[in-house]
């Protein structure tokens, strides 16, 4: 029995779930950075099933893309994170509720 | 053979995701990230995509996560304390909303079920590198050069945020006790002062000095006799 479409999407459905309830649930900010960065991997696990099963090429230059924005997220998100630390001396993302260094 | 492959890399992938979200300490949990990042580059070769397998290991597992271990490391963050007692609400909320999320996706997947799609043969080109240079080239040339605009734009501004800025200028001067003043303003002729001032108290330096200062000493009995 091959793989189906579906259960591509199904697993993509779960590992975009768990990235979600872990950005809600932790506290730490580093931890909520890897946690967006497992959501974006779960939409290029969809870009890519869907790429493969539709026989079109469109969908893996999108996850190509995807990947430099996430890389320029890190760069940015990390810059921010260090940031915040030197100001508060702390990761809790409950000391910068308010949008102020 | 290839439901084997997926049932495998599938189970890696969630394994280290749950563990991902469960760990307290945040290297423990970049390590189970590129667990998963692994196991979707293992997957992505199954599909017939070998270059965003590669792209995959070397950006994701290879860049992205070395910068954020060794941001981690850099700020040698202790153990996250435990979990404070008022927003403790929104767990089981966080749980409900995931449950309504995956029941959303359950429904859709079985509704669109009906189309029979199949894995391509061998014969695909699709994922090969040289299809994918083609495509962002004549295509999707467009998004591609906004991509190296946004990839400048990080650049700039993480070096704009990383960087550290200068408190004081060149020629100001620190009063002891928690004062900072530049000696162009206390001084406006701006003469070039390098003389020590030798004094026992915050007030006889900024008498030598020129400058007027309250310290907290005065300050508080000036509020006393007032």
């Amino acid at each position: 029995m091959e793989p189906q479409l579906s259960w591509y999407l199904a697993l993509s459905a779960v590992l975009f779930t768990i990235g979600a309830v872990g950005v809600i649930v932790k506290r730490n900010v580093i931890a909520m950075f890897m946690c967006i960065e497992l959501m974006l991997n779960a939409v290029n696990l969809t870009f890519v099933a869907f790429s493969s099963f539709f026989q079109d090429v469109s969908g893996q230059l999108f996850v190509f893309i995807v990947m430099t924005v996430a890389a320029a997220e890190a760069a940015v998100g990390l810059g921010i994170i260090i940031t915040i630390f030197r100001n508060r001396e702390s990761l809790d993302v409950d000391e910068a509720s308010i949008l102020k260094l | 053979m290839n439901s084997l492959l997926f049932i495998i890399f599938a189970g890696m992938a969630i394994g280290c995701a749950i563990s991902m979200i469960s760990q307290r300490n945040p290297l423990y949990s970049a390590i189970s990230l590129i667990g998963v990042f692994i196991a979707l580059a293992s997957l992505y070769v199954t599909l017939a995509a070998p270059f965003i397998a590669a792209v995959q290991v070397i950006v994701y597992a290879g860049a992205i996560m070395v910068l954020v271990i060794f941001v981690i490391m850099l700020l040698n963050v202790e153990q996250s304390e435990p979990r404070r007692q008022r927003l403790r609400f929104l767990v089981p909320l966080a749980v409900g909303m995931a449950a309504v999320l995956i029941a959303e996706t359950a429904f859709i997947l079985y509704s669109v079920q009906t189309s029979n799609t199949k894995l391509p043969g061998n014969i695909s080109n699709v994922g090969l590198t040289s299809s994918i240079g083609e495509g962002l080239f004549t295509g999707y040339l467009l998004p591609f050069e906004i991509t190296s605009v946004l990839l400048l734009m990080a650049i700039v501004g993480a070096m704009s945020l990383a960087r550290r800025t200068e408190v004081l200028s060149s020629t100001a001067r620190v009063v002891p006790g928690a004062q900072v003043l530049a000696m162009d303003i206390a001084r406006p002729r701006g003469v070039e002062d390098l003389r020590p001032a030798i004094a026992q108290t915050s007030d006889d330096v900024a008498s030598q000095m020129g400058v007027a200062f309250q310290s907290e000493r005065t300050r508080s009995s000036q509020e006393d006799e007032a």
